[in-house]
């Protein structure tokens, strides 16, 4: 503990603090059963011994510490220091009778601040700060009567019908508030980063009944309707959508216990879409009453920091979030409608996180218990079922290793029984590893990136170990190895399928890749970074590419064999298998091919752009080249497989140097003119072509957006081309002394920020010509 | 509550004067600790209590520096920071941590967070720190190009970092070479290293 204090005195003439005015003298403390001591002069004669700011501090008080401590009588930071004159509480008189438009106005705003606390700011500066509310929780009501502003419920105040219409919001209200706050605590979030869940040891009607409350809520609706011919035009109405609006959402939170079929799930949020247009047509009927609203009720929470401001968006922002988190909502409810583990993951998974913004931590929440609750993915399928139905899809078509059957052998000599045993403990290795995925994949952008660069060293252990299974079962299996490639030297050893290990690895690949672009899409990269880490990123699509042609080689092989063989184990069921896998890993084949091309376009245009100075490195004297690329390349360093380049290497291949600007540009024209052809190829995909389905439209409108990538990377370059002829600087003239400064005449290249290009992953500079 | 070592710096139209650039030192605590309070709370929503001053300046007075006007020495500026072996990951770094940074208004746009920051470099790299980090809120774009103009990488980004609701960027400098078979990775470490 800091134990300095200023303190006046002759003992320390260095003082240059002015006299203070005499202590006042201490209270007289007198209560039963205290024997107040005055310990004034020990203190003062204790701390006498100190300087001024000396600290005395053992090694376990932190900087935690310190910034946990409080300094008393600052009224930022002492939650009791009042202002002359201020009181404690405000005095709000719940008897009053509220005019139909005031409710309107506490509701409206409730609506922003209950937004807010979605947005993750906590309940005291949102929902608590509302004197109602407050009211209705304190002292914690123990049954739906005593929920209530006025608590006699026999006073007329009670029974106010504008009274009775706020309440029954309010009760709808927080127990939605409720089930979102237990819902979220269910699930993987970053409290304070994501979401605030404190409740500040206010039960947020946790004990109260739904159906009472949906009760109140039926009922104060049915006031209204009664009292409709007294209210001005539109009142009623208004006040009705804002009710409906609690009740949907009850039943919504109600409905996405079940897990069941998305068209049913999706009525409630339909019904709020719906009544969320005429709530904020509405709004012109609301009287705004802010004395119902105050920060100094913070003081009453279980929280020691002194009152903060009240966070609370407009209701033009609230009314944008909401109607996406509606959107979000119906649209989530589609992954429950599960055609393959590769439209789940990838595409259902994948896009619905990259939207922007990117759902609410409700809505991510309640995607991660869909895909996880109670182990039972999506509710009706187990691990095993999506785990080997990416298998067969991916490495293992119509594989005896995965047939069910194999588990009822018994006998211990039967080569099933071992591949069965082999096979369930590479499951029990990996099936949290991939699960783990879909998991990262839900948190917020910044925690995605940075989840998958721990996955990435858990996923080098499972390729590791399922390498060994691998060969284990290829013994079994006795499999015929397969000289590949195709145009490996005279000598080489033969190749065989590792099919667990391949599929492994081919997760860590996409991880690796999805690091990476991650890092374009939060900005993580400076301009003169980005030639490098385009390369990086194309080295990595290209190492997947040629995985993927392995893979296939495989299972080319394996269904020539089974057919050539005319097998009876070949049936119908496994030619559809094969049939699938093989339009699997062209569709994964070509996504490779498609990011190797664009990114090495993009890492040859940054590099012309570097060489001439139209993108230049900031001056950094305090860093070295090599130290830079530790850092930047630090989560792929523990990364064996494929081994992270040398900075050497890195540079070599980044700076192309010995090769002409000239042909720099060429060649990145060729290489993004071909991604362009593969894109036209992605355009016509069906969703059982990209394994897209229920994602079909988000895929491809992604898909649409790395095309225009493509096409500006395309004008980028001929602008590059025609801003070069134009200063003279064609052929070699481009690698000329004093080329930079002559093509800067000519050119301006602006590198954008990711929100400001067609598609976040691709940083597509805008070049302009200055003549 | 967390620390963005660096506010918004506006660009001033004033002609630069020649200031006095000063190690903090515990003897200037009366001098210069309300003024130095004074001038980084200035920006923050959320002050800092005398606790957390003392708690740097106390243990590595010898890494805060002051700007001081040579007029009235006045307090222009300040950085403050801490070195301590960071135990969270294998093997231990030495790490320096800018913790605090500000420069008064009517001074901002002459380099004086620049100077400021070099010489807690240049004093941290004298006491053989291996590496030197801080955060910045993602909207200081000025905080950021000071950084990374002397050598600063972002490591990664931190989601709703600050109290506001901001988001920000850890920025590494590395000073030597760590072995990379060891280290784990700055995309791992725990943020809440420093501050909560």
């Amino acid at each position: 503990m800091d134990m300095s204090i200023d303190h006046p005195g002759p003992a320390h003439p260095s003082h240059t603090y002015s006299e203070p005015p005499p202590p006042p003298p201490p209270p007289m403390i007198s209560s039963e059963g205290v024997v107040a001591t005055d310990i004034t002069q020990k203190f003062l004669s204790a701390a006498a011994t100190l300087d001024p700011g000396q600290l005395v501090k053992d090694g376990f008080f932190t900087l935690f510490e310190a910034v946990g401590a409080l300094e008393i009588m600052d009224s930022k930071m002492d939650s009791g220091c009042l202002a002359p004159g201020e009181s404690l509480d405000d005095e709000y008189d719940f008897t009053r009778q509220l005019l139909p438009s005031e409710v309107i106005g506490i509701i409206d705003q409730l609506l922003c601040l209950e937004m807010a606390w979605h947005l993750g700011y906590p309940l005291s500066q949102t929902l608590l700060t509302s004197v109602y509310i407050e009211a209705m929780l304190m002292p914690s009501p123990n049954n739906i009567q005593e929920a209530h502003f006025i608590r006699d419920p026999n006073s007329k105040a009670a029974k106010d019908p504008m009274t009775t219409v706020l309440r029954a919001y309010c009760l709808g209200l927080l127990k939605a508030c409720y089930y979102v706050n237990e819902h979220i605590k269910n699930e993987h979030y970053y409290e304070e980063e994501d979401f605030v869940t404190n409740t500040y040891h206010r039960s947020l009607l946790d004990n109260m009944d739904r159906e009472e409350i949906r009760e109140e809520i039926m009922s104060a609706r049915r006031l209204v309707h009664s009292l409709r011919p007294d209210l001005a035009a539109g009142v009623a109405d208004a006040l009705c959508f804002r009710l409906e609006l609690r009740t949907a959402f009850l039943r919504a939170i109600e409905l996405s216990e079940l897990r069941s079929n998305p068209e049913s799930l999706s009525l409630p949020w339909v019904q709020m879409q719906a009544v969320w247009e005429p709530i904020n047509k509405s709004r012109h009927l609301s009287t705004p009453v802010p004395e119902a609203f105050s920060t100094k009720i913070q003081r009453r929470l279980a929280s020691t920091v002194p009152p903060r401001p009240i966070v609370q968006p407009s209701f033009e922002e609230t009314y944008e979030h909401f109607k996406r988190l509606f959107r979000d909502g119906i649209d989530v409810l589609e992954v429950l409608n599960y055609a393959d583990s590769q439209s789940l993951l990838q595409n259902f998974v994948l896009t619905f996180q990259a939207r922007k913004p990117q759902p609410l931590v409700y809505i991510r929440t309640m995607l991660q218990s869909f895909l996880f609750k109670d182990m039972v993915i999506l509710g009706h399928l187990s691990i095993r079922h999506v785990m080997d139905d990416d298998l067969s899809m991916v490495v293992l078509p119509g594989s005896q290793l995965l047939d069910p059957a194999n588990d009822a052998v018994e006998a211990p000599h039967d080569g099933r029984f071992a591949v069965a045993h082999q096979m369930e403990t590479f499951r029990q290795r990996a099936a949290q590893s991939y699960l783990d995925i879909f998991r990262a994949l839900c948190q917020n952008r910044c925690r995605v990136r940075r989840t998958l660069c721990h996955s990435i060293q858990d996923w080098e252990a499972v390729q590791m170990e399922a390498e060994d299974i691998d060969q284990l079962l290829q013994i079994q299996l006795d499999e015929q190895p397969l000289a590949y490639p195709a145009d490996a030297p005279p000598g080489s050893p033969p190749a065989y399928s590792l099919p667990l290990s391949s599929w492994a690895y081919l997760y860590k690949l996409r991880l690796m890749e999805w690091i990476v672009q991650l890092g374009f899409e939060l900005q993580i990269y400076q301009a003169d970074e980005l030639a490098g880490m385009y390369w990086y990123l194309s080295h990595l699509a290209k190492t997947r590419a040629r995985h993927v042609e392995r893979i296939q080689a495989f299972t080319v092989k394996r269904n020539a064999d089974l057919r050539g063989a005319r097998s009876p184990r070949y049936t119908v069921a496994m030619e559809a298998e094969y049939a699938r896998s093989m339009r699997y890993l062209r569709a994964t084949l070509l996504d490779a091919v498609i990011t190797w091309e664009l990114a090495e376009a993009l890492s040859c245009l940054y590099t012309a752009l570097l060489r001439l100075g139209l993108v230049a490195p900031p001056p950094r004297p305090y860093s070295a080249d090599e130290l830079r690329y530790d850092i930047r390349m630090k989560p792929f360093a523990a990364v064996r497989l494929p081994d992270l380049p040398t900075f050497d290497e890195f540079t070599r291949q980044s700076e192309q140097t010995g090769v002409s600007t000239a042909r720099l540009l060429e060649y990145a024209h060729a290489v993004s003119r071909s991604a362009q052809k593969g894109h036209v190829v992605v355009g016509q995909m069906s969703e059982q072509e990209a394994f897209s389905v229920g994602a079909h439209d988000r895929w491809a409108a992604r898909a649409k957006q790395r095309m225009q990538s493509v096409i500006a990377v395309n004008v980028a370059l001929s602008t590059m081309q025609s801003g070069l002829g134009k200063a003279g600087l064609g052929g070699s003239g481009a690698d000329a002394d004093g080329a930079g400064e002559r093509a800067r005449r000519v050119l301006k290249a602006e590198v954008p920020k990711p929100e400001a290009c067609y598609h976040d992953w691709w940083i597509v500079p805008k070049i302009s010509l200055l003549l | 509550m967390r620390m963005d070592p660096t506010p918004p710096t506006a660009l001033s139209s004033k002609p630069p004067i020649e200031l006095q650039y000063i190690q903090y030192d515990h003897s200037l605590e009366a001098q210069y600790l309300p003024a130095i309070r004074a001038l980084i709370s200035k920006d923050l929503s959320e002050p800092y209590s005398i606790y957390v001053y003392r708690y740097f300046l106390y243990q590595w007075g010898h890494l805060c520096y002051m700007a001081l006007n040579p007029i009235d020495s006045s307090l222009v500026g300040v950085i403050i920071c801490k070195l301590e072996h960071h135990v969270s990951h294998s093997p231990p770094t030495h790490r320096g941590y800018i913790a605090m940074l500000a420069v008064s208004a009517p001074f901002r746009g002459q380099k004086v967070a620049t100077s400021l920051v070099e010489k807690a470099i240049d004093a941290m790299a004298q006491k053989n720190a291996d590496e030197i980090v801080l955060e910045t809120e993602e909207t200081n774009v000025p905080a950021m190009r000071l950084y990374e103009r002397l050598g600063f990488l972002r490591s990664k980004k931190l989601h709703r970092y600050y109290l506001n609701g901001n988001s920000a960027y850890r920025l590494v400098l590395l000073l030597r070479h760590i072995d990379p078979d060891a280290a784990a990775d700055y995309a791992l470490d725990d943020d809440k290293d420093y501050i909560m």
